[in-house]
């Protein structure tokens, strides 16, 4: 146990894991008690459904997600099919325009 | 009185096909399996828990809702691999979250005489004073330098096996242990020396 270690010692240290797994372990007796704790957290779990709520709870969100996913995606693709398509800057430029009353107006009263 | 040299026994190895067929018969729902596979796990969980924690009742609180999350988050288990490691991650993870949650650090003081290797206790107590000693040096060091450690000596799994517990890399693995090691040989050899 007091040799120095290789750094990259494979194997195990027998005295030093004797003497930490006292050092870490429970007290004596009290590990039945640990498990008879831990199968009755169990216990109120199912007992109470909350296990169930929980996913329940899980299931309600994930659904509500999904739905107002489908809501947005809707609407924006909806929304793009049916804006009218903007005229590419050609067609702007060489479509006949109407002229305004008022345009006309002014340009014969100026003459 | 010296600690016993036996290599290590790790309770928490199971034939594989038992264990996997435990596994099955929890995730249909037997609760008597679960009071099975807890009870053969609970040794190793509460163990890797107090090498974080220090704090017997913090450690039994943190292997408990990782025995409580993995039964929740049995699906997630892949059946082909051994459950073991996969519920030490859990372990691992449970208690490390609890020592960042926990606001004051309780550290029972230790007496100076023991610390300082003063006058040495009688018999009958030298064992747990040398229990004492080895926890407050696991304390100084970092938490995964500890659980590398002691999954490694006292629970038996290997640097690659710990490596998938911890989430970190094998070589890291090996370093860890190996100045964990350093570090409580030197304690272990002063104990020697002075008996």
């Amino acid at each position: 146990m007091t040799r120095e270690p290789l750094p990259f010692d494979h194997r195990p240290d027998p005295a030093l894991g004797a003497a930490l797994r006292q050092a870490l372990e429970p007290a004596e007796g009290s590990h039945t008690a640990f498990v008879a704790r831990l199968l009755a957290r169990v216990d109120d779990l199912r007992g109470t459904g909350s296990w169930d709520r929980v996913l329940a709870r899980w299931a309600r969100v994930g659904v509500a997600a999904a739905v107002v996913f489908s809501l947005a995606a809707g609407y924006l693709v909806g929304r793009a099919t049916a804006a009218p398509a903007r005229p590419s800057v050609a067609e702007a430029l060489i479509a006949p325009r109407t002229p305004v009353v008022e345009v006309v107006l002014a340009s014969v009263l100026g003459n | 009185m010296k600690p016993e040299s036996q290599p290590p026994q790790p309770a928490a190895r199971i034939p594989g096909q038992d264990e996997a067929a435990l596994v099955a018969r929890v995730r249909a729902g037997d609760r008597t399996a679960f009071g099975v596979l807890a009870e053969r796990y609970a040794g190793v969980a509460r163990r890797v828990a107090r090498a974080v924690l220090g704090d017997p009742d913090d450690a039994d609180d943190a292997a408990q809702d990782a025995l409580l999350s993995a039964l929740v988050k049995l699906d997630q288990y892949d059946p082909r691999r051994p459950f073991g490691p996969w519920l030490l991650r859990i372990v691992a993870n449970a208690a490390t979250d609890r020592r960042r949650r926990r606001k004051v650090r309780r550290v029972e003081p230790l007496d100076p005489a023991l610390v300082a290797g003063g006058a040495r206790p009688d018999a009958t107590t030298e064992q747990r004073a040398l229990s004492e000693r080895l926890r407050t040096a696991l304390a100084e060091l970092s938490h995964r330098r500890r659980m590398a450690v002691v999954l490694f000596d006292v629970e038996g799994y290997s640097h690659a096996e710990i490596a998938a517990i911890l989430g970190i890399p094998e070589g890291t693995v090996r370093s860890e242990v190996f100045h964990a090691r350093r570090r409580l040989r030197v304690l272990l050899a002063d104990w020697k020396e002075q008996e």
